[in-house]
């Protein structure tokens, strides 16, 4: 438990980007923990803001601070005010004041949205660096710590500044539902006193702690899984539904725009052997107007969060099957 | 300004009464003097006044005001246009509208003048002058004439020289010259020294005669005018006026009627008659006073014994006049007037069985018309049955009319008992001299007076309670017959007899309706599907349609009485589901937009609703809807629970269960509907117990239960039904935890004999709807571990949900190919809704076999 290291190869390649590494102070970790403990119940996600500092390639996060929970009742809540207000008086007590990301806690993975796309970007839109931490409760609660760095693409924030979904951008920039996201290292680190003290408790503390880890009921947590699966998987069909509606109507329309096409040629030929002018063609587009394009960003943060679904499921099965081998040579032993 | 009046058409229209020889109005007169107000003369008087206002308007310039004033006066003079088209223009018009546009014209070339002039004014003379102009165009050679007269007379004193000159012309001048006196002086007491010096040549008598006179006629002119105005709800100023005619004697009146000494026989009461009736339907003409003259005449021809003949023609009209009283259809008839009517009727009704030489009919020409004693039978025309048809209508409006909590309500639905009595009367008349399609209408008619009552007397003897009722009920009992008899008797005639389609569909659904009422599901839904009502009921017209909606209702409350609770959900189903029953019903308008319907649409709609004492209560309706949807929906729910493709039975019943949950504090339930959603949630754990206190307690009994007839039966049904479907909600949810379970213990559990369960257990069994087996020696049911586990029912929808999204993709891809279906080609798809069909039986299957 000293210093817990987990650092995931994410499948892009982090070279382009300004942060290669990101270390995290455990004091963060903790704080983020027992914010989501004390305000985030069930689904609902708490949220705060990462303070730190950029150390050549790698982001110190040194500190941070939840944003406070707010129904839509008291509207003159002002969210910047209280950051900037929240900061100023950080520094007053001499820690790091600088705005490097935000944290967010997730619900059996859930975390690929449109909201947390928005946000990220105007984020790294203003400050480069920034980072967003995902912050699983529900896997932390089994025992693994689960706490994740996620950075947009330059590709996708390429396109998020254009704003343009349509499907021949997004085909355009080459983008795919894998190239959305890329996970950023993380190293917790804490200062040599607090390992010290941790070593300290570690002898002291009782095994029994432990044994949340060898749990094997897991049909709860698979089928919540497989509930928002299904129910993301459904999104995915509709959006297609959609898209292929639009797809027929544009083959559709063009058939009849070459249609048109043909008869205007005839007529302009005729018109042209009687001597006639011909008749104009740039009323064309006036007449057909392509359909609207669906958006496809939706389809493709839907992707993104069905295949985050899916490596949760994947690596949750594959622990436990690793469990069931062990029990399984547990009770043939004692047998 | 009125004795200008007076005195300025009082000539011509002595001469209009004398040149008419007896008007409509020439005959009010004799009848009541107050009534009198000769129209010439109103109108004249009307133009008069406005005249006067220009001149004085032009006095002072004030131009805006002249041409306000104008338009008013043409307005006034299209009014009087009938009376003018007979007397001619009157004199003192052309002479206004010649002064007025010399006047403007004068103002007009007064350049100075006009830069004075404020905007308002300035624009108001341009347009007048134009007006004027067009105007007057119209009166060109009068105006000449007129400027030709003027000339002539070089007198300044044009009215005096003119009265000289053209005796005839006087009345106008006058006019004029008392206006201008009038403004000059302004005071009373001028108005009377202008009269003096007018008319000191004409002798006293007259004088008096026409002070009194005009004095008396601008009193009533005000209120006439009021009336005319009001034209339409001006019922309390003429009944003002009655009052006042009651207080002639009657006697005093008749040899005004008929000149005196005249011999009063048969022609003479039908000229006079005929007089009456032509000023019907007129404009101006007084509707009670034409009335009270119809009842005169009744007298008349009564004292002097003119034969029944003449008196049903009489009863006739005036039962007429009375409908016609007021001119708007929308508008009801006062309760008073109504029952005059129904007197009428009645009275009518007696003359026709006394007399059974009386032919009555519509297609009797007037002049084939036997009103004479003579041997021959008298032969009358008019339709008595639309008559009555029309009483009736007007009942059913005057109830739409009256507020239902009222106790003038309670008064007026007392008079439902007359009604339905002289339909009786009317119906022995019809059945013995009427043809079959009068028959069938009065059936009808009957019919709906029927329909919609409990037959309490029936109930009680189908009960065999004879013995503890009372000698005096007794009797009653004896000498009515069953409705159900009257009705089924009545109905059968129709179907058999009817040639319009309409009656025929009413008197089904009336019939369904009747046996539904009581209790006889099976003639009911037999006659229901019979008649096949249901495939073109939306052709039909919206009072049938709501009659429809009614019977279907009437038949769903019948079935969940019977205790099937699937055919009254069905019934009920399509009125529920819409939200709209209250409009759906009749019983009500909702609360919508005006977009959706204008002002006229709504009095339409207000029209078709049915009369409060034959609503059908709508939380009952609602209340047996969720029981029944409750009975159904809460085993299939706990059935289906792991179900992707789980329909929903009723919506409605979702959308209050949903409605409950989002409930944030639960409190004990206090509607129906939260009686009811508290009753499914009980009813979800297989707690038949708090079920069945949610549903039968003393508040649901109040608001519900006790309003049927049968409660004790029907609260039985519904706790047996509570039991079963409990029962089956049970081994639904928990069968899973069980391995076995003695079928002794579900009995005692749910208070229900072995036997049942035995066999409720059975048939979900047979329809694979549990998974176990029946162990006879130890009555236990044993439990089978068949069906997959929640995660592994997950995954199978998962699997199917990624195949729907594969296919999906795959059009995608075809699309992009250029081929349509090329991967999942039709077999598949069709062994896939194969599937679906499959499913949906066997739910079929399942309720079919449990009811």
């Amino acid at each position: 438990m000293g210093s817990l290291k987990e650092s995931a190869v994410s499948g892009s390649n982090p070279l382009d980007s300004p942060v290669k590494q990101i270390q995290i102070d455990g004091l963060v970790v903790l704080k983020i923990i027992k914010h989501y403990q004390e305000e985030g119940q069930g689904s609902e996600v708490v949220q705060g803001v990462l303070l730190g500092l950029v150390v050549e390639d790698r982001l110190e996060i040194t500190n941070c601070f939840p944003f406070p929970q707010h129904t839509e009742d008291d509207v003159d809540f002002d969210e910047v005010q209280y950051q900037m207000e929240m900061m100023r008086s950080l520094r007053h007590v001499n820690i790091d004041h600088l705005h490097v990301g935000w944290y967010q806690s997730t619900y059996y993975g859930s975390f690929v949205s449109r909201a947390l796309l928005d946000s990220q970007f105007s984020y790294q839109h203003a400050i480069e660096e920034s980072v967003v931490l995902i912050y699983d409760p529900i896997k932390t609660a089994q025992g693994s710590l689960c706490l994740k760095a996620y950075r947009l693409t330059p590709k996708l924030m390429e396109i998020c500044k254009e704003k343009d979904f349509s499907p021949e951008a997004l085909k355009k920039a080459c983008i795919g539902y894998e190239h959305m996201l890329e996970e950023v290292p993380i190293v917790i680190k804490n200062s040599h006193l607090i390992n010290v003290l941790l070593l300290d408790l570690q002898e002291k503390s009782t095994v029994a702690d432990k044994h949340e880890l060898l749990n094997l009921s897991s049909s709860n947590h698979l089928e919540k899984s497989l509930q928002l699966l299904m129910d993301r998987v459904d999104g995915m069909s509709q959006e297609i539904v959609k898209y292929n509606t639009y797809c027929r109507n544009l083959t559709k329309q063009q058939q009849q725009k070459q249609q048109y096409l043909q008869r205007r040629q005839q007529e302009n030929t005729q018109r042209q052997s009687r001597g006639e002018p011909p008749l104009p063609e740039e009323d064309i587009n006036k007449m057909f107007k392509p359909p609207q394009a669906p958006p496809r960003m939706d389809t493709l943060l839907i992707a993104g969060q069905v295949n985050n679904y899916c490596q949760n499921i994947k690596a949750f099965t594959s622990q436990n099957l690793g469990k069931l081998f062990m029990a399984e040579a547990l009770q043939g032993h004692s047998s | 300004m009125s004795r200008f009046f007076a005195t300025g058409s009082d000539s011509e229209s002595e001469e209009s009464s004398s040149a008419d020889e007896i008007t409509p109005k020439a005959t009010g007169t004799t009848f009541s003097k107050h009534i009198v107000c000769c129209p010439l003369r109103f109108r004249f008087e009307e133009l008069t006044n406005i005249i006067k206002t220009i001149r004085n308007a032009m006095k002072i310039r004030d131009m805006s005001k002249c041409l306000e004033e104008f338009e008013q006066l043409y307005r006034a003079f299209l009014k009087s246009k009938t009376i003018v088209d007979k007397e001619g223009v009157p004199q003192f018009y052309i002479r206004l509208l010649a002064d007025l546009e010399d006047y403007l014209n004068q103002l007009w070339e007064d350049k100075e003048g006009k830069k004075k002039m404020n905007k308002n004014n300035a624009k108001a003379l341009s347009t007048l002058r134009q007006k004027i102009r067009k105007y007057n165009k119209d009166f060109e050679t009068e105006i000449v004439s007129y400027k030709e007269v003027l000339n002539c007379s070089p007198n300044d004193e044009e009215s005096e020289s003119e009265e000289d000159e053209e005796s005839e012309d006087w009345g106008s001048d006058s006019v004029d010259s008392g206006g201008e006196s009038e403004d000059n002086e302004g005071a009373a007491a001028s108005l009377a020294v202008v009269f003096l010096k007018k008319y000191v040549c004409f002798n006293l008598e007259l004088l008096s005669l026409f002070l009194f006179d005009g004095f008396k006629r601008k009193r009533h002119k005000k209120m006439e005018q009021v009336d005319e105005e009001a034209d339409e709800e001006g019922e309390g100023e003429e009944g003002g006026w009655e009052k006042v005619k009651g207080g002639v004697p009657l006697v005093k009146e008749k040899p005004k009627m008929f000149a005196k000494g005249t011999e009063i026989n048969n022609a003479v009461v039908i000229k006079k008659l005929n007089e009456i009736l032509q000023a019907r339907g007129k404009k101006g003409t007084d509707r009670s006073a034409q009335i009270e003259l119809f009842h005169a005449l009744a007298g008349i021809s009564n004292e002097n014994n003119l034969g029944e003949g003449i008196l049903v023609k009489i009863k006739f009209n005036i039962i007429a006049s009375l409908y016609d009283y007021n001119t708007n259809l929308a508008a009801f008839m006062k309760a008073e007037m109504w029952k005059k009517c129904l007197e009428c009727i009645d009275e009518l009704l007696d003359i026709l069985f006394e007399n059974s030489n009386i032919f009555i009919g519509e297609n009797i020409a007037e002049d084939s018309e036997n009103l004479a004693i003579s041997d021959q039978p008298f032969r009358v025309r008019g339709c008595i049955l639309t008559l009555v048809e029309r009483m009736d209508e007007e009942f059913t409006k005057i109830m739409q009319n009256t507020d239902p909590h009222s106790q003038e309500y309670v008064d007026n639905l007392k008079d439902e008992g007359r009604v339905c009595g002289i339909i009786d009367r009317l119906l022995q008349y019809l059945e013995s001299k009427g043809s079959t399609e009068e028959v069938c209408r009065v059936y009808l008619r009957r019919i709906m007076h029927t329909y919609y009552k409990f037959d309490y007397k029936a109930h009680r003897r189908s009960l065999g309670l004879q013995g503890e009722t009372k000698s005096e009920q007794d009797q009653e009992e004896s000498e009515g017959e069953d409705s159900a008899i009257i009705m089924d008797r009545l109905c059968k005639f129709i179907y058999a007899k009817d040639r319009t389609d309409r009656i025929r569909t009413c008197a089904i659904l009336c019939h369904i309706y009747h046996h539904a009422l009581h209790s006889r599901w099976y003639q009911a839904r037999d006659l229901m599907l019979m008649s096949h009502l249901q495939d073109n009921i939306q052709h039909a017209d919206p009072p049938v349609q709501i009659l429809y909606n009614r019977t279907m209702v009437q038949l769903g409350i019948c079935a969940f009485r019977q205790g099937m609770i699937k055919d009254a959900h069905n019934a009920l189903l399509d009125i529920q589901s819409s939200g709209r029953a209250k409009e759906l019903l009749g019983q009500g308008l909702l609360m919508r937009n005006m977009q959706e319907r204008n002002a006229e649409q709504e009095k339409i709609e207000k029209r078709r609703q049915v009369p409060f004492h034959m609503h059908i209560n709508l939380e009952l309706l609602e209340c047996v809807y969720l029981v029944s949807a409750m009975l159904l929906e809460i085993p299939y729910m706990a059935a289906h629970e792991f179900d992707a493709r789980r329909r929903m039975i009723s919506k409605q019943f979702h959308h209050q269960l949903r409605v409950g949950e989002r409930q944030p504090l639960l409190g004990p339930p206090e509607s129906m509907r939260e009686h009811v959603v508290a009753a499914s949630k009980a009813m979800k754990m297989g707690d038949w117990r708090t079920c069945h206190s949610f549903i039968i307690n003393e508040k649901m009994n109040s608001k519900v239960w006790d309003l049927f007839p049968e409660t004790q039966r029907v609260r039985e049904m519904l706790v047996r039904k509570i039991q079963e479907e409990s029962l089956r909600t049970y081994l639904f949810t928990y069968s899973s935890v069980y391995d076995s379970i003695s079928m002794a213990t579900l009995s005692e559990m749910f208070e229900l004999e072995l036997p049942t369960v035995h066999s409720i257990i059975s048939k979900m069994i047979i329809n694979e709807e549990l998974m176990a087996s029946l162990d006879q020696p130890t009555q236990t049911v044993v439990m089978h571990r068949t069906e997959p586990t929640s995660l592994q029912n997950m995954t199978l929808q998962l699997a199917e949900k990624l195949g729907g999204l594969v296919e999906n993709n795959e059009r995608v891809f075809d699309l992009k190919q250029g081929v349509y279906g090329g991967y999942f080609n039709r077999d598949q798809k069709g062994g896939y809704q194969q599937r679906q069909n499959y499913q949906r039986g066997g739910y079929r299957n399942q309720n079919q076999s449990s009811y």
